[in-house]
């Protein structure tokens, strides 16, 4: 076995146990389908300033999932997620609980396939339901 | 020894003047909008609204803390800071002892938020389209405002008899331009900011100057003759 095989095996622990850093979360592709298998990863939510060049800040949130790809793959995902920009499709979405906050849902805007290890980190969109 | 002043400098300057009458303008006429698209029975009155501020250098929190609330609950009218970059005083048109002309340029910016939103029946709206779509409503309605005829001179021009005051010679919008967070920001929500420059030119006044007599009072009457020539009597006030 390779070290990168090696590496990639040590993702169910370093990645996804739900005793160390792994957080569940659902992902839920544009057809709608979501694994009913609980996810684990590496999630985040944290605050950040935004500058939009003119002269003062914007504050803002920075949200990422970090998943392995072989789980996602063995759960039922035929594609990796990935940022939908056609307003006539559904995008990707995630959720996901902070450490002390109810349950959030976000949409997938971007996606860094790590193929090397075989780990995929999602950046995240807040996501409004639907308006009655 | 030098000379002090020996009254207290208690007023405004006018570029104060000018920039607190910019956003109030907008805000004055960004309520009325809502009231008008409210009569003119619009879908969404709520569109014409704007979050009017002066000179505010802390970042903006809105749309950072309850971004799950229903749309409905949450207000993404675009926030209109209004503030005075700079000025210039050409010598020609002012005197050394009394009044000088400033030329100056306010930044009004307008900031654009947006969330995705889901869509009953399929589809969503992306929350970028929607960020620009409110900045572009906001600066579209700051425009048209600040140009409308009513505002030629901010109404702050001096009247015969007035008070001393801005005396506003001309405003014009100098330029508009758009501004988008860098690409490593990837926000979880949507920003866009677009910044209005308008130019605006009134007069600044010397501490000396006493706001009761600061016009000279003219009265010129123009009387057209039979013969069609022109007759212009002036009338000076000496007193």
């Amino acid at each position: 076995m390779s070290l990168r095989v090696q590496a990639e095996a040590d993702l169910a622990v370093t990645l996804e146990a739900s005793t160390d850093f792994g957080e569940p979360f659902t992902l839920t592709d544009p057809s709608e389908f979501a694994s009913a298998e609980q996810l684990y990863g590496a999630v985040g939510d944290i605050g950040q300033v935004l500058d939009v060049d003119t002269g003062q800040a914007v504050s803002g949130r920075h949200a990422t999932l970090t998943a392995r790809i072989a789980t996602l793959t063995a759960a039922g995902y035929t594609n990796l997620p990935e940022g939908i920009a056609d307003a006539a499709s559904k995008p990707w979405l995630v959720d996901f609980a902070g450490v002390s906050t109810a349950s959030q849902r976000y949409k997938v805007v971007q996606s860094f396939p790590d193929r090397t290890l075989g780990l995929i980190t999602m950046i995240l969109a807040f996501w409004n339901p639907a308006a009655a | 020894m030098p000379t002090v002043l020996t009254a207290l400098i208690d007023k405004q300057d006018n570029f104060e003047v000018v920039r607190d009458q910019i956003a109030a303008l907008i805000n004055l006429n960004q309520a009325a909008q809502v009231i008008l698209a409210t009569a003119a029975a619009e879908p969404d009155p709520s569109l014409w609204k704007l979050r009017v501020f002066t000179e505010r250098a802390q970042p903006w929190e809105q749309v950072l803390n309850e971004p799950e609330k229903p749309l409905a609950e949450q207000d993404l009218s675009p926030i209109v800071n209004v503030w005075y970059e700079n000025g210039t005083f050409p010598e020609a048109q002012g005197d050394t002892v009394k009044r000088q002309a400033h030329t100056a340029t306010y930044n009004v910016d307008v900031y654009g938020f947006g969330i995705d939103q889901d869509v009953v029946g399929g589809g969503h709206i992306p929350g970028d389209l929607t960020a620009v779509r409110n900045a572009t409503r906001g600066i579209r309605l700051v425009r048209n405002i600040l140009m409308a005829a009513e505002n030629i001179y901010l109404q702050l021009r001096n009247k015969d008899g007035a008070a001393l005051g801005p005396g506003v010679w001309q405003r014009w919008v100098q330029s508009i331009t758009s501004f988008q967070p860098d690409l490593a920001s990837e926000s979880a929500h949507a920003v866009i900011g677009i910044r209005l420059a308008l130019r605006v030119t009134f007069n600044e006044y010397s501490p000396q100057v006493d706001e009761s007599n600061a016009l000279e009072t003219v009265h010129v009457d123009v009387q057209r003759a039979s013969d069609g020539m022109l007759i212009v009597d002036a009338e000076y006030d000496f007193t």
